[in-house]
């Protein structure tokens, strides 16, 4: 029988397109020494530690070489996961794993990017893509993300109008959120006349790159009660990593994440989603993906999320609150960012977000986080235990 | 339309691929400060932890022992002691230096942690562990750790 | 190793350019390959669901039964999607920077399996979703086995 697991303590750096004065380890530690500050515990308390790297996106390789010194966890048990765009959501997924088994009492969750060292040779060079497969034409997550727009427009009727009303409640989220990396003050004219990059993605609907680190420490019922009076437990948790096959089969705008939240929502027993879940902090990279993403996790029916927009549903303090964070359009360190999603829903738990808090008791918060072709990690998170 | 399609070959196909990466690595402060003092001074400094006393050569900026910020600039003399060393024999693309050449772990004086680089100036064949070593650095320099263009015997 | 400084920078940061080759085995893909040096788009059929994929694989990803079956795509297909790219991007064959004319279409094929490609009619305006297009395909001593053998998808008249 499983532990039941909270998440104690969360640290995230602000976020930066670049970081010059630190190094990855260095900026590793600043996620690592905030999280073990808010669990007000300290490194001798951690047991496990999980480390997330999308090494081909930082050129770091062999990170724990660096990381586990700087961050003083040498001797500790541990590992390195990475899973491109989801390294933080299957590096979470591992640590909640870890803890649920009993056998650690405080696990340490760690994941970082620092493209400000590989900008440049990962986000135009195709880094995604397979070489053989795709390897030919200039594959990379914006011309993915072009096609998935331009069938999602095509089949919805939606105009590019309605992406940019996502974009720039994106970045209202952001302007309240002190550690996101872009707060730009936008409009939808701004957005409108912004450099086209593959119709319809324009530079500002795809997510930036960032340097950023952010760490989670996840403990046992027991343990978890006697360190914090403010835990957040974990109420379930799943990775679906069948993407490029699922989405590419018979529609091209699809993700696995309706597959990956019925699973999920099945277990947790949830029927009515938006009523049952009151943050959501889900992994969109481009601005169009948000409008998918809210149609898979069961928020309105296929093709009807631009309508939302349109009546001004979407936002902090409104009907739907989505991504209170600004999201991934704001800030991406793309291995980390589904650790960011997770750090970001526990503080809405929690009650902790500050300007960007959703108004109102939040009993459920839902994280993922997306990679590749299609891939998702789900994380439920809960007041109550 | 469907066939086994016994008129296309099965033979296995090998793609060819090159990964092309150009990564830009950050020294921090930390690793700047110590680089710019071999550059600028010729000096060969360490960070001591508040906590255990031990002197890190190169400097990090928190002890792995402790997890304490380390602020304690020490300025070592360079000269040293073997602690480990090889002979590299065989070539490999990029390698930093023609071989055969020797790198070891210098163990500097008044440090707690080993420094890896070149030996040079010294009989491939004759090189012991616990031998006496001392920094020469290039004429020209640029803020990089091969400033120092290889640790000599010493008297 | 050259430190990344034009002027004086407040902190060091090195570059560290590097090419590093690699030869991937596609082993039952192969045929796939074979096919493309002989002008056809080949993919494996599922017996059970009956979907063709590209890329082939030796077993179906959704209900992982072996996949013995091979079939011709045809050369021609329906257009899913069409876009250029507006910006200078990599080309990953030689990793210049380049500009890029041609739209990128992604292609619905006869056979039912999808793919990605180029298209020879540039002005995107004309370009619609479902529109009938056909694979032209590079002289045969050019073709490497490669998805760009096929040089462009042409629109045809219905």
């Amino acid at each position: 029988m499983a532990e039941r697991i909270a998440i104690v303590g969360v640290g995230q750096t602000i976020h930066k397109s670049r970081r010059p004065d630190v190094t990855t380890a260095e900026l590793c530690a600043e996620a690592v020494e905030a999280a073990l500050a808010d669990a007000q515990m300290t490194m001798k308390d951690i047991d496990h530690v999980v480390l997330g790297s999308f090494e081909v996106a930082d050129g770091y390789f062999n990170p724990d070489k660096w990381i586990i010194p700087e961050i003083g966890a040498v001797g500790k048990a541990g590992f390195e996961i990475q899973n491109v765009g989801t390294t933080g959501g299957v590096t979470a997924a591992a640590s909640f794993n870890l803890a649920a088994t009993g056998m650690f009492d405080a696990v340490l969750c760690l994941a970082w990017q620092k493209m400000d060292e590989a900008a440049g040779a990962f986000s135009r060079g195709g880094g995604g893509a397979n070489e053989y497969w795709m390897g030919q034409f200039p594959m990379s997550p914006i011309t993915n993300f072009a096609r998935r727009a331009y069938s999602y427009i095509d089949r919805s009727g939606c105009t590019e109008e309605h992406i940019a009303m996502v974009r720039v409640k994106q970045d209202q989220c952001a302007m309240k959120n002190p550690c996101a990396q872009l707060r730009l003050g936008l409009t939808i004219e701004k957005v409108m006349n912004d450099v086209l990059l593959a119709w319809p993605i324009r530079r500002l609907h795809m997510c930036p790159t960032t340097a950023g680190a952010a760490a989670v420490i996840v403990c046992p019922e027991a343990r978890a009660k006697k360190v914090t009076d403010k835990p957040v437990w974990v109420e379930d948790w799943f990775t679906c990593h069948q993407g490029g096959a699922l989405t590419m089969a018979e529609d091209p705008t699809a993700s696995t994440l309706r597959y990956a939240c019925d699973v999920v929502y099945k277990r947790c027993g949830i029927t009515n989603p938006l009523k049952e879940i009151q943050a959501w902090e889900v992994y969109e990279p481009a601005s169009p993906a948000e409008l998918r993403w809210m149609e898979e996790v069961g928020i309105c029916d296929d093709y009807t999320a631009w309508k939302l927009f349109e009546q001004g549903k979407v936002g902090i303090d409104k009907e739907i609150p989505f991504n209170p964070s600004g999201g991934v359009t704001a800030t991406n360190p793309i291995g980390c960012t589904p650790v960011v999603r997770l750090v970001e829903a526990a503080l809405q738990v929690r009650g902790d977000a500050g300007e960007h808090q959703i108004p109102g008791k939040i009993e459920r918060a839902l994280a993922t986080g997306y990679g590749g072709q299609g891939e998702n990690v789900i994380m439920m998170l809960r007041k109550t235990a | 339309m469907s066939h086994h399609l016994p008129e296309i070959s099965d033979e296995p196909v090998i793609a060819e691929v090159i990964a092309h990466t150009n990564f830009l690595v950050s020294t921090g402060a930390t690793g700047t400060r110590f680089l710019k003092e071999i550059r600028d001074n010729k000096k060969i400094m360490g960070l001591k932890c508040p906590g255990c006393s031990k002197v890190h050569v190169p400097p990090r900026l928190h002890c792995p022992t402790c997890f304490v910020k380390m602020t304690e600039w020490v300025e070592l003399s360079g000269k040293g002691s073997l602690t480990s060393y090889t002979v590299v024999r065989y070539q490999e693309p990029y390698m930093p230096k023609e071989p055969p050449y020797a790198y070891g772990v210098i163990q500097m004086d008044g440090a707690d942690t080993g420094l890896a680089h070149f030996l040079g100036e010294v009989d491939l064949d004759k090189i012991k562990i616990g031998m006496r070593l001392e920094p020469v650095f290039k004429e020209e320099r640029e803020g990089s750790i091969l400033d120092i263009d290889y640790f000599k015997p010493s008297s | 190793m050259s430190t990344d400084q034009k002027q004086e920078q407040e902190f060091i940061q090195f570059r560290y350019p590097r090419q590093v080759p690699y030869q991937h085995s596609l082993g039952y893909q192969s045929k796939f390959a074979n096919g493309l040096k002989q002008g056809r788009i080949l993919a494996t059929k599922c017996p059970v669901c009956g979907r063709c994929t590209i890329p082939p694989r030796i077993v179906c990803p959704f209900h992982h039964v072996k996949q013995t079956e091979w079939v011709d795509q045809g050369q021609r297909g329906r257009l899913v999607s069409a876009f250029k790219i507006n910006f200078p991007m990599f080309d990953p064959r030689t990793r210049e920077l380049q500009s890029w004319e041609t739209p990128l279409v992604a292609v619905e094929l006869e056979g039912g399996a999808s793919m990605d490609g180029w298209c020879s009619e540039l002005d995107t305006s004309k370009l619609k979703t479902g529109m009938l297009l056909e694979a032209v395909w590079r002289p045969e001593e050019e073709r490497q086995g490669r998805g760009d053998d096929i040089l462009h998808w042409k629109p045809v008249e219905e």
